[in-house]
């Protein structure tokens, strides 16, 4: 039932194997992530959103938060 | 945001910083006590004497206190602290279920030092990293399905469509870490009242558990969550987005992927089969590239500001992690080669190389982290922005010492050990090579005690902190009684 | 589907990230459990010669544990030319095969003891764990005074039985006990009768009497019967140099 699992333990095997299932999956975010400008905008828009939280960042680290609270 | 106490002011604060308050004053706490066992063990082993025959205080059962304490301690708590506050603040909502927060707080501190005093009592499951007995290691499990529980259903109330890419990293830490701690810990007790347990895999298969345990806890633990840490809190203080958010999301894929393969890598040229430690050390090799990527995000988002470096020690702290997290994840694919391995196991090497990471990446990226969080915690500036550098230069000095007295232990040592005479003797016995290590070890010990005493100023100053806006706090309150008074 | 469906969706991102980290565990993992050559066979006249300890060495081997040892001395040795000549043959997966947790340790402050069983005598050991610093002038090693103890032994019977859930073949019933006898040999089965545990305890402690005292079984009697046995169970003298090799 798991001799097939003995396959995994010939390195001529197992080395080509890693190698194909790691590169396509790799490839395959990669061109997802860059290949749309469209996307590629959207995707990099999203680093903004730690400003987005209606922080402070004055220097004393008071924050606005409390108008908030009401 | 501190001011819900004060009378008038709304009772429930928009989001739950208490929580994130505890944690923080607890990883301080943790991160004083660890590393102030880390500075004693290590002085054990230049200076027997200091064992001085107290069971409770040998290197063997002080070490998993110094681990114990430092990573989950320190770490744990630092980790609670900055998730719960950047989940807060990058879905802008209030954290669910204050009980629950609370429970996870408990339950961790109470695991944290029950562990702690257990090993000193000589309770031990003997699993590096993973020594917590068994009552304990359930106490963990249900505080971890809480916490799992508590992000996911704050994720869930978010305001942003978007998951911000730190939370991804802590929801494949928090994700990672049960799995790790589950699977590791799977044992028998003695009887049902019974401290000792024996564990469900033995020899070979235990081994291969323990270090695919023991370096994920490295990975997931020690790394994807502080590159949380990281992709929230640099482009905080520098005020610029991270650097590339594309690039962030191949970095999050391609690590968490690759780091589950190499924890074979602690076992090389053992009995473990080749196939096992040859794949794992493959993918030791391909771990640089995410590594490097993340390293460069970071890199790149501080790169705007380096004028604030003069000025702003929190930035410095950034800057000295990436370096530190860039140069371990460099070192340690070159450790997991089989060549090297062979010469740089069982020794300092690895201590150094471990250390290049906590301190240097882990306990520097917390430390900047916290100075740009407290302040917010509490509603008031630092006490001391002097402290602050000289904790700094201490904390970076005393790293340098440290890892540079390691390397010459252990690769002096490797080398030592395979040396042989001119008719094919071996030319040092065990012996000669630990008398060697004695002036390193002596060194590395005053490096630690310098970190450790940056440490210590941090808290000082925490302290300080606290106590000044508590004052700060008094002071309006009085003000407004007193305009209450007049009106 | 749509990446952004996993950034948006809190499940899918937890169901793909437990599905990606899943991955690497499994392959390397569960393969050791199910192939054979992962863990030799060593069998001489028939008999397998590694075997589970005794209850005196494994109350020895707790008392390892507990002092974390491990932390310190490895139960490894690598095939390399310098430690065969410091340490002896490299470490077989069989070795460990009853070893619940694995001792195998991840550095060496203190020398590896894979193979210390049978180097030195008891009285050296005795001495050593007291005072290593009166053996071996340069050794950082704690002194180990307090194992001069009396051994708790009430609940071997309860760990044997605990051991053997996980797999163990200590033995309770006849069947199991002459399944042992066929397995181990007589003397060796004998001792993993859990029946009989306190009492082959005892007599173990009484006869080689480690710790130089015959009246009372300490802790020093037990760790010291545990050292003394690590790394004898195989004599390599029965074996041709390549036949452990094909396991590699």
């Amino acid at each position: 039932m798991f001799d097939w699992l003995s396959w995994f333990t010939h390195m001529e095997n197992t080395k080509p194997f890693v190698l194909v299932i790691f590169s396509i999956t790799f490839v395959l975010i990669l061109v997802y992530v860059f290949s749309n400008r469209n996307r590629s905008k959207r995707l990099e828009s999203y680093k903004n959103i730690p400003f987005q939280d209606d922080d402070d960042d004055e220097e004393d680290g008071q924050s606005k938060d409390i108008k908030n609270e009401q | 945001m501190v001011a819900s106490s004060a009378p008038g002011s709304s009772p429930v604060e928009q989001y739950n910083y208490d929580i994130v308050r505890k944690f923080t004053i607890m990883a301080l706490v943790w991160g004083v006590l660890g590393m102030s066992a880390g500075v004693w063990i290590a002085s054990e082993l230049a200076w027997p004497f200091l064992n001085f025959d107290i069971a409770e205080i040998t290197f063997g059962r002080l070490r998993p206190v110094h681990t114990t304490l430092v990573i989950f301690g320190f770490g744990g708590s630092a980790l609670f602290a900055t998730s719960y506050y950047i989940v807060q603040r990058t879905c802008q909502t209030r954290l669910f279920s204050d009980g629950a927060a609370n429970f996870t707080f408990w339950g961790w501190q109470i695991a944290i030092g029950s562990a702690a005093i257990s090993y000193m009592l000589g309770y031990t499951q003997a699993r590096e990293y993973a020594e917590m007995v068994w009552p304990i290691d359930l106490l963990i499990t249900v505080t971890w399905v809480t916490y799992l529980v508590i992000y996911v259903m704050t994720l869930r109330r978010r305001s942003q469509p978007h998951i911000y890419v730190a939370n991804w990293f802590f929801i494949a830490f928090i994700l990672a870490t049960a799995l790790l701690h589950v699977f590791n810990n799977m044992a028998v007790p003695v009887h049902m009242f019974s401290l000792e347990s024996y564990s469900l895999h033995a020899g070979v298969q235990d081994a291969m558990t323990q270090w695919w345990y023991g370096h994920n806890a490295v990975g997931f633990f020690l790394t994807a969550a502080f590159l949380g840490m990281m992709y929230y809190f640099i482009p905080k203080q520098v005020g610029r987005p991270v650097y590339s958010y594309r690039l962030s999301i191949i970095h999050f894929w391609a690590l968490i992927f690759l780091y589950m393969w190499v924890g074979g890598h602690h076992l090389h040229w053992t009995a473990l089969p080749d196939w096992t430690s040859t794949l794992a050390a493959g993918f030791s090799i391909l771990l640089l590239m995410p590594s490097w990527g993340g390293m460069i995000n970071g890199i790149m988002t501080l790169s705007g500001a380096w004028d604030k470096l003069r000025t702003d020690p929190i930035i410095r702290f950034m800057v000295v992690s990436l370096s530190f997290y860039g140069m371990s994840t460099f070192e340690g694919p070159l450790m997991s080669l089989k060549s090297v391995n062979a010469l740089s196991h069982y020794t300092d090497w690895t201590i150094g190389h471990v250390h290049s990471g906590a301190l240097g990446w882990v306990a520097m990226i917390s430390f900047g982290s916290f100075y740009h969080l407290i302040p917010r915690l509490w509603g008031t500036k630092m006490y001391s922005e002097r402290l602050i550098f000289a904790h700094f230069w201490l904390a970076t000095i005393g790293i340098v010492v440290y890892i540079s007295a390691l390397w010459v232990a252990g690769i002096g040592q490797g080398l030592l050990l395979r040396a042989f005479d001119e008719y094919g003797n071996l030319a040092y016995t065990f012996i000669e090579t630990v008398s060697f290590l004695h002036q390193p070890y002596v060194i590395r010990a005053f490096g630690g005690a310098l970190f450790l005493t940056g440490t210590i100023l941090m808290g000082y100053n925490t302290l300080m902190t606290i106590i000044k806006s508590k004052k700060e706090q008094a002071e309006i309150e009085a003000k407004i009684a007193a305009k209450l008074a007049n009106a | 589907m749509k990446h952004e469906t996993i950034e948006t969706n809190a499940g899918w991102l937890i169901g793909l990230t437990l599905l990606v980290i899943s991955i690497g565990g499994l392959v390397e993992i569960v393969p050791l459990y199910f192939i054979d050559s992962t863990i030799e066979e060593v069998k001489v006249e028939n008999k397998e010669t590694i075997h589970p300890y005794s209850p005196l060495q494994l109350r020895g081997r707790d008392i390892y544990q507990r002092e974390g040892c491990y932390l310190c001395h490895s139960q490894m040795i690598r095939p390399f030319r310098d430690e065969a000549l410091r340490y002896g043959h490299y470490s077989l997966a069989a070795e460990s095969k009853f070893d619940h947790p694995f001792q195998w340790g991840s550095k060496r402050t203190g020398p590896d003891l894979a193979r210390v069983g049978k180097k030195y005598s008891n009285e050296w050991h005795v001495q050593h764990l007291i005072a290593p610093r009166s053996v071996v002038k340069e050794s950082i090693m704690p002194n180990y005074g307090f194992l001069m103890t009396p051994l708790s032994y009430k609940d071997i019977a309860d760990r044997m039985r605990a051991l053997k859930m996980v797999g163990v073949p200590y033995s309770e019933s006849t069947e199991e006990y002459d399944a042992n006898v066929k397995r181990f040999g007589e003397d060796i089965a004998k001792n993993l009768d859990i029946l009989h545990a306190e009492e082959n305890l005892l007599t173990q402690a009484a006869s080689d009497n480690y710790d130089g005292n015959a009246d009372d079984v300490t802790e020093m009697d037990a760790l010291v019967a545990y050292l003394q046995l690590l790394g004898t169970m195989v004599d390599f003298s029965k074996f041709d140099e390549g036949h452990f090799a094909k396991f590699r």
